[in-house]
């Protein structure tokens, strides 16, 4: 006879930045009888993650599972929506190519309406056709969420959203303090060992043991318990990324879009986060690069650099203390990658939740998931460094075999294989390789005529039109949203 | 002036379904690229016992441009929403394993957590219970689901048919509607270049020769060119997967009432099919030779069919395992001559379906052969066989059988180390490894670990949190709606007869 396992009666979260305090609030959510104590840490200086105030459209669900409501986060946290990054230059001078989000991406990417609608505001010649509703709303500056009903012309759109992440943690801790979660302000002095390789207990300053069932690892790439215990093989991705620093622009002006912006430089990319309180922006540095390059590049002096050695822990979760974000997997967190790496593996917790005695196949089944969304968020990445630009820059970058097949077939065939754990749909990722400048080869299915027939160009254009009709400037439905 | 490359010319060798499958779609999704030639031998026959498909067979006939109701007519079709087992995890028990769902998730812990929770409480039924495809299958009950998110959209269904009638209704729309061309004649030599190996040409008894660009190879377990010619090494799973024989019995109805499931019945040395179509009943007895032999099989399964039989049984042999790579040199094997697993579950057809839907978006480009191409087709072909084989052997592992050598040998044999992990995950707490890519998801596990009995130990701390009044009153409302659903389906012949279009004419 199956029994429900004991429940967790404490678990204890490392790390209250953004990630910690959230996963707190899931946590407590999912097991309303356990205490919860976050634990605060001296802030990381190399936790860039936690000031990158963005993630990819799958947080919006987490955030909506945790009863975070989108609208407090307009209304409280600064939030803004992106329908798309637009990318420039991955292709060479001049390229330029938006990426969105959703299922409603043509996959053909050819309908006649992308042929016949041209390139966007800016730039006819060099612009490729609209693929998907964002683009054609971006481009429009037109706006609202989707109301859910399944026949309303933005059903289809998907969108990530931005935040002030200062403002966005005080959110959090509303929240987390509304649910019963306690705040532990002492200093981790020490640990204890369990004897089956995960912690018996933290040692706090002034002596105090802390004791839990479960520890949550948010304490950024320092990894304040996951350090603690046996030796966790650290897994290079080097070889992949040229980039071992984050120079991060000084806080400019506000600005409300529904693009992004990343441009190839020099050195990497330079990523423009828009935001209503502030646009930010960010510059991937590699090695060996001076100041003036390092300022040219990133268009301003920067407020900080921050560095960082690009790659994972083999096991996120080693005993009982289960690793989340930075801790686990350090990225370079361009168009909030890094962000939606750690929210998929707090989901994966929340899903494989453990009892109070923990479950090696759980945990060995945790890990296998968990190491593949960490390997498909670093494909992705290193996607933007396989476009022509970046290529020649950096021509010995290496490619997993999965992002290796995946380019293989997307620049012979036009063809994108599926990969477990991705953190996007199929369509959202080879939106990103086109405007990324990666170069798309045709199927036999699109050479015989197939999925580019004049109906599907129509339903687009149709769609389109009616998605325009149906969403207002973006502007006026800020303003509305928050007056209501 | 025009630059069309020139058609690559396309042989399939074999008239069987998978040939047909492979011709047909093809020519029909990628016409102006090809020429598409099919050559049979109405000699070797086909082996065409295959009656029972999953729902995948639904997109595949309907991209090939072929109405439902034609199809079902041509081939005496009715509808499956799912396969009754008996006597598989133990004698005289029962369950259905749906194209459906069991219940929904609730605050992200999926259902049957809740329902280990309430079993563990006694205040359960049958997890097939909170079922709708397993509820309506047992009531001899049939409706199309719906595709909003109501409670009738939560189960698929898929076809039993006559597959011998399958292959020649495909014939006569891929030479008549796709233009296929279709020769007649025994292949007695393969002729292969020289210096690449590819195969180029066939030669018929009648002299006739047959060049073509790419080689599909249909002929069943003879695997002519794949296994014959390019000699490609099988990888035999027959120690997983034991039966290698099928006695097939044809029969009369013996009630008015037609199931909508195929009938999979656990026996001393293997197990029977039970297949109702519109015109007759379909049985077989899928054994292991090494434990009954074809004779006393025979007998077996005429004692233990209920209709009057239409033939004599006949035997199939056929052995479990695949090519260690289906795609080698210019040549495809599809179907048997590919690999095949064991009927049980009715994955043959779907694994031509899927073989036939890769090759279609790995097709050569102007006429030339990637290699990368044809390792990416070997890649996900492997994957797919890969993840069926566990599910099957844990039809046959996950059994307390005792009764016979055939299933102690079944009960107590190593089973793949993949297969391996995932039962001590389930074992150990009642989860499902996760993937997306490949044929039996969550549900269908959950149906087979619950209902061979392989109860988890510990189920979701979650599942306590609710109040238990709370729970069982939701899994009372869930059933209480299941309940109202079916009573308000009509009867699966009923459907069928308001349907008259997919009815076949009186044989």
């Amino acid at each position: 006879m199956s029994q429900a396992r004991e429940l967790p009666t404490r678990i204890v979260v490392a790390g209250d930045g953004p990630l910690g305090v959230l996963a707190s609030i899931a946590l407590k959510r999912a097991l309303p009888r356990a205490e919860l104590i976050v634990i605060a840490i001296p802030p990381d200086p190399a936790a860039f993650a936690e000031r990158v105030g963005t993630a990819l459209p799958f947080t919006n669900r987490l955030h909506d599972q945790l009863g975070i409501a989108e609208d407090d986060l307009v209304r409280k946290a600064g939030a803004s929506h992106r329908l798309v990054t637009r990318y420039f230059g991955g292709g060479g001078p001049g390229q330029q190519g938006a990426a969105g989000y959703g299922a409603a991406i043509d996959p053909a990417m050819r309908t006649a309406f992308s042929r016949e609608w041209g390139g966007g505001p800016r730039n006819s010649e060099t612009g490729p056709p609209p693929r998907s509703l964002g683009e054609v709303l971006a481009a429009a500056g037109r706006f609202a969420p989707p109301s859910g009903e399944a026949d309303s012309p933005l059903a289809e759109l998907d969108y990530a959203l931005r935040w002030n992440v200062p403002a966005y943690r005080a959110m959090l801790i509303e929240i987390a303090q509304g649910l019963g979660v306690r705040h532990e302000r002492a200093r981790i002095t020490g640990t204890l060992p369990d004897g089956s390789g995960g912690l018996a207990a933290l040692v706090m300053e002034g002596g105090v043991q802390l004791a839990a069932d479960l520890y949550v690892d948010c304490g950024g790439s320092g990894a304040v318990l996951l350090s603690e215990l046996r030796e966790n093989r650290w897994i290079d991705w080097r070889a992949a990324f040229p980039a071992r620093g984050l120079a991060i622009g000084a806080l400019a002006g506000p600005m409300v879009a529904l693009e992004d912006r990343a441009s190839w430089t020099a050195l990497g990319w330079r990523w423009e986060l828009a935001g209503r309180d502030g646009r930010q922006d960010f510059l991937a540095v590699p090695d060996g690069a001076t100041d003036e390059v390092i300022v040219g590049a990133l268009g301003s002096e920067p407020a900080t650099i921050v560095r960082f050695a690009p790659g994972r822990q083999e096991a996120a979760w080693v005993g009982n203390v289960v690793g989340l974000g930075s801790a686990v997997a350090e990225l370079e967190p361009l168009g909030g990658i890094a962000q939606d790496l750690a929210h998929r593996q707090l989901a994966l917790l929340l899903e494989l939740l453990p009892g109070r005695a923990i479950d090696p196949a759980e945990r060995a089944e945790f890990n296998r998931r968990s190491a593949m969304m960490a390997d498909r968020a670093a494909d992705w990445l290193a996607a933007h460094y396989a476009s022509p630009a970046p290529t020649a820059q950096f021509p010995t970058l290496a490619l997993s075999s999965e992002l290796f097949r995946t380019l293989d077939q997307f620049t012979r065939r036009g063809r994108l294989p599926f990969a477990e754990e991705a953190p996007m749909l199929t369509q959202e990722f080879g939106a990103l390789l086109q405007a990324v400048g990666v170069p798309q080869g045709e199927g036999p299915m699109g050479a015989a005529g197939e999925g580019s027939g004049k109906a599907a160009a129509r339903a687009f254009e149709a769609r389109a039109t009616a998605a325009l009709q149906a969403a207002p400037p973006y502007g006026e439905w800020l303003k509305r949203l928050l007056s209501s | 002036m025009s630059d069309n490359p020139p058609k690559t010319r396309v042989v399939v060798l074999g008239g069987g379904t998978a040939g047909w499958m492979s011709a047909a779609a093809l020519a029909k999704l990628l016409g102006p690229l090809v020429s598409v030639t099919l050559v049979e031998s109405e000699d070797i026959g086909i082996v065409g016992v295959g009656e029972a498909t999953l729902p995948h067979i639904r997109g595949f006939v309907e991209r090939l441009g072929i109405d439902e109701a034609t199809f079902m007519q041509a081939t005496h079709a009715t509808y499956k929403l799912g396969i009754d087992f008996r006597d598989f995890g133990r004698l005289g028990e029962r369950y259905v394993h749906p194209f459906g769902t069991f219940g929904e998730e609730v605050a992200g812990v999926p259902f049957h957590h809740y329902w280990l929770e309430l079993q563990r409480q006694g205040l359960a039924q049958e997890i097939g219970a909170y079922s709708l495809a397993v509820a309506a299958s047992l009531a001899d009950k049939f409706q199309l689901p719906t595709a909003d998110a109501a409670l009738t959209s939560t189960y698929g269904y898929a076809y039993q048919f006559d597959a011998t009638l399958f292959g020649p209704f495909l014939r006569e729309h891929a030479t008549g509607t796709l233009g296929v061309e279709r020769l007649e004649g025994k292949v007695i030599e393969a002729r292969q270049d020289p210096e690449s190996g590819d195969v180029t040409t066939l030669v018929l008894e009648s002299g006739q020769e047959i060049e073509g660009d790419l080689f599909v190879d249909c002929s069943g377990f003879h695997s002519l060119l794949l296994g014959g010619t390019l000699g490609e090494e099988w990888e035999d799973w027959s120690q997983w997967l034991p039966n290698d024989r099928a006695a097939a019995l044809p029969c009369a109805f013996v009630r008015d009432e037609i199931e909508a499931y195929t009938r999979c019945i656990g026996m001393p040395a293997g197990w029977r099919w039970r297949i109702p179509l519109q015109h007759r009943v379909g049985n077989g007895y899928v054994f292991a030779s090494q434990f009954i032999s074809e004779d006393e099989a025979c007998s077996v399964i005429k004692a233990a069919v209920e209709g009057e039989p239409l033939a004599e049984p006949r035997v199939l042999r056929f052995r479990t395992g695949r090519r260690k790579a289906s795609w080698r040199k210019n040549v495809i094997g599809v179907g048997l001559s590919s690999g095949f697993l064991e009927p049980l579950e009715s994955t043959s057809i779907y694994l031509s379906q899927m073989a036939i839907t890769y090759l279609i978006e790995l097709f050569p480009q102007a006429g030339r052969i990637d290699p990368r191409d044809r390792d990416e087709f070997n890649r996900l072909v492997d994957l797919e066989y890969d993840r069926v084989r566990d599910f099957l052997i844990l039809h046959f592992h996950a059994t307390t059988r005792n009764d016979s050598e055939y299933w102690n040998y079944l009960r107590t044999m190593p089973v793949p180390d993949s297969l391996a992990e995932k039962m001590a995950l389930w074992r150990e707490a009642g989860r499902v490894e996760k993937y997306s890519d490949g044929l039996f998801y969550d549900a269908s596990w959950i149906a087979v670990y619950i209902g061979q009995g392989v109860l988890p130990e510990r189920h979701d701390t979650r599942a306590q949190l609710p109040d238990p009044d709370q729970i069982a009153r939701a899994m009372k409302g869930l059933r209480a709606a299941i309940e109202s659903e079916v009573a308000a389906m009509p009867g699966h012949r009923a459907f069928l007869a308001a349907n008259a279009q997919r009815l076949a004419t009186a044989p």
